[in-house]
């Protein structure tokens, strides 16, 4: 991975940079292996909604940003999570390329991994359990893996990307840790971490450095994510859900989980996070009147296609980059 | 700002602290010399369990005997050393200010005197007084300037600000806006910006916050809060906040929400006065609350309907009782205001005790000074008491410094 660059001084020389260049095509390849791989396995794109009376709560110090909406206070969406789970009325198995906005703190400047206007590639698969949703997200990022390989050579070779990087992610089954063997992990290697929180940023690229080929961990603990994460029947204050890690500190590229689907369960886990569901009316409205049970992801488009090209920070892979703490265009 | 208030809050005597200091702790000079003086038949307040309580220091004093040895000569009330550490933060005395009901803060004035003093005598202070769903992050000019009065004032490495988020809050996300504002950049980066997770308040256990408001008012918060037209007048509306529902499951689950989501924030919860507090508090430090302000029935300072202020909630007393040796940071409030009160609920197991309606009356009484006033006061009669008990620190305190009328200790029924 490069080093952490310093953000562009003007979004005209970021524009000219052949580095720009060169990773808007990578993601243009990503976004076809997407597509295609959805489409051919039976996956309808949906086009994502922009604002809406609630989003999806913000964590770790993200913030929402509002719209006045004839006087209602609206939301742009820091991921369309309830849609998501809501559309499953129409279409078994959905996606959407997924824009999404949040202010993230200043703090996440230095991450290599935040920016505040983003785009997932948000996946939904009715009837599905948090291994059938894993397995489909390592299944994507192999074929994102092996189209850029195939299609975008050159602009890889022209960022100094080395191809024998994929080796490992393009040789087997992802290894899976859970949260606990994570934390564990972690104190082995003289990090602090909390086993009722989420890996810390720190915690999460530390683990990144010692792997080769990405891996999940899963079984985070309840409190550490949003309320739709199902807690595993099996293990309670457990999650059933997992984040797809990228190797050599490239970090989180997925975050998916089996969701809470049945209204009591939700209403309950709305006021584990602190909120008044009456916020979430239309929302509640929906499983009220009873939706499938289901799981998915969100994969990071532009955390993805900084692994491909192993730049050293998201901004560098998004035409318009809004980082953390700056005002810019 | 009025001092009419339904629990007898001695007003006058927190008035005559902000003007005249430490002077308003002896009898008047004028008489000295000139009077007998001995116990007063009636405590001051004539009000509960903690007001008619005794300090009882006792003969033998092998405390005093160490800090004799330490010092190479005899101790006095001046060696009592307050500095402690107040729910993550360091404090110069075992004293904070407690978040304000809404509807005491009449004049953003008021909180901004607070803040600044608060600042300068490095004592953690709480804020919320739910501004942001009324008012909006973008008109929240009060709690930012508070903020800011509080950070141009205080010394490095002392004190805290701690923001309050009750359910209400949760919805404008208080915490959230406030996590990822620079304004509170240098409380993060020096470890001293706190969040409070209110699960309920003194003045009214059980329920929400409660305010009246006028007409204007009404018409723009309807959707928001309940408003109902119940006080006699068209012109007033009694506006009621939802009081939150509470399991030990989602007490549980939303501190570890906060530790998770603001890993740089102090965590802080206050419980009211509720008959399963010591419970409530155990599941707050298991989770790792950083404190747990306990408020006592008879000390609520927000407005409340009468039955609740006069017979709902267990007295601060009992509460400490109930808790006992406590297991983490355990803070007390409730008309807080001078010594005695305070270094009781210190000997009843509180580390800290929190000034809420005083502190406004203070700088209400002496807008430069008042609250600096009350607390050279009131830090002095600590010292003044705690030496009498021959202990030489906050945190020497015990049980056994304390009497309960009509009983063998604190442990017996009152």
């Amino acid at each position: 991975m490069d080093s952490r660059p310093d953000p562009p001084a003007s979004l005209g020389a970021h524009l000219r940079s052949p580095i720009t260049r060169h990773a808007l095509r990578v993601q243009q390849q990503i976004l076809a292996a997407v597509r295609a791989t959805l489409a051919g396995e039976g996956f309808v794109e949906l086009l994502p909604p922009v604002i809406g009376p609630v989003t999806d709560p913000g964590a770790r110090g993200a913030k929402q940003l509002d719209v006045d909406y004839y006087g209602h206070r609206y939301k742009l969406m820091t991921s369309a999570i309830l849609y998501k789970q809501a559309s499953l009325l129409s279409f078994p198995k959905l996606f959407y390329i997924a824009p999404n906005v949040r202010a993230e703190p200043p703090e996440t400047a230095s991450t290599g991994r935040h920016l505040n206007e983003f785009h997932q590639i948000d996946v939904e698969i009715a009837g599905a359990g948090r291994i059938d949703a894993q397995g489909f997200a390592e299944r994507l990022l192999t074929r994102i893996v092996r189209h850029v390989l195939e299609t975008a050579a050159d602009d890889l070779a022209a960022l100094g990307r080395d191809p024998a990087a994929f080796g490992d992610v393009l040789g087997g089954p992802f290894s899976t840790f859970t949260h606990a063997e994570a934390v564990k992990r972690l104190r082995d290697l003289q990090h602090s971490q909390s086993e009722s929180a989420e890996i810390d940023w720190a915690g999460e690229e530390l683990l990144s450095r010692q792997e080769s080929a990405p891996f999940f961990i899963t079984g985070y603990p309840k409190g550490s994510r949003g309320f739709y994460d199902r807690e595993d029947p099996l293990a309670p204050g457990r999650l059933a859900n997992f984040d797809l890690i990228a190797p050599d500190g490239f970090g989180e590229l997925v975050s998916g989980s089996e969701r809470e689907f049945e209204y009591p369960a939700v209403v309950t886990r709305i006021r584990e996070t602190g909120e008044n569901p009456a916020k979430y009316g239309w929302y509640l409205d929906v499983l009220r009147e009873g939706i499938p049970n289901s799981a998915g992801f969100g994969m990071g488009l532009e955390r993805v296609t900084r692994f491909l090209t192993g730049l050293g920070a998201v901004w560098q892979v998004c035409a318009y980059p809004k980082v953390p703490g700056r005002i810019g265009p | 700002m009025n001092d009419e208030s339904v629990d007898g809050f001695p007003a006058a005597a927190v008035r005559a602290r902000a003007r005249a200091g430490t002077a308003a702790l002896f009898p008047p000079l004028g008489s000295y010399g000139r009077e007998l003086f001995g116990a007063r038949s009636a405590p001051v307040d004539g009000g509960d369990a903690l007001e008619t309580a005794r300090l009882v220091p006792p003969v033998f004093m092998p405390e005093r005997l160490k800090k004799l040895i330490e010092l190479g000569r005899e101790p006095v009330f001046d060696d009592v050393c307050l500095d402690t550490g107040i729910g993550g933060f360091a404090a110069p005395a075992p004293v904070f200010v407690s978040a304000f009901g809404s509807t005491e803060l009449g004049s953003a004035d008021l909180g901004l005197a607070v803040s600044a003093q608060a600042g300068r005598l490095g004592i953690p202070m709480v804020i919320g007084e739910n501004v942001v769903p009324v008012h909006g992050y973008a008109a929240t000019s009060v709690l930012l300037r508070r903020i800011r009065a509080y950070l141009d004032a205080v010394p490095d490495s002392l004190g805290g600000v701690v923001i309050q988020q009750s359910t209400e809050d949760a919805d404008a996300e208080v915490w959230n806006l406030l996590y990822s504002d620079p304004l509170t950049e240098p409380l993060l980066a020096s470890g001293r910006l706190g969040f409070e997770l209110k699960v309920g308040q003194g003045a009214k256990p059980g329920m929400g916050g409660m305010t009246v408001v006028d007409k204007a008012t009404a018409a723009r918060l309807n959707g928001r809060y309940p408003l109902r037209d119940v006080l006699g007048t068209e012109d007033l509306w009694l506006r009621s906040s939802s009081p939150g529902t509470f399991t030990d499951e989602i007490l549980t689950r939303q501190i570890q929400l906060m530790r998770n989501n603001f890993p740089r924030a102090r965590v802080w919860v206050k419980l009211p006065p509720g008959r399963d507090v010591a419970g409530a508090c155990a599941i707050a430090w298991a989770n790792g609350a950083d404190a747990v302000t306990v408020d006592g029935a008879e000390g609520g300072t927000g407005w409340a309907p009468l039955a609740l202020l006069d017979h709902v909630g267990l007295p601060l007393a009992e509460c400490l009782r109930r808790i006992g040796a406590p297991a983490g940071c355990l803070l007390a409030s409730g008309r807080m205001w001078e010594g005695s009160r305070a270094v009781k609920s210190l000997a009843l197991g509180a580390r800290a005790v929190g000034l809420g309606r005083a502190a406004l009356i203070a700088v209400d009484e002496a807008p430069d000074r008042g609250l600096i006033r009350l607390l050279e006061a009131l830090t002095l009669e600590m010292r003044l008491l705690i030496s009498a008990l021959g202990r030489y620190a906050a945190d020497a305190l015990s049980v056994e410094d304390i009497w309960f009328s009509g009983t063998e200790g604190v442990h017996a029924d009152r």
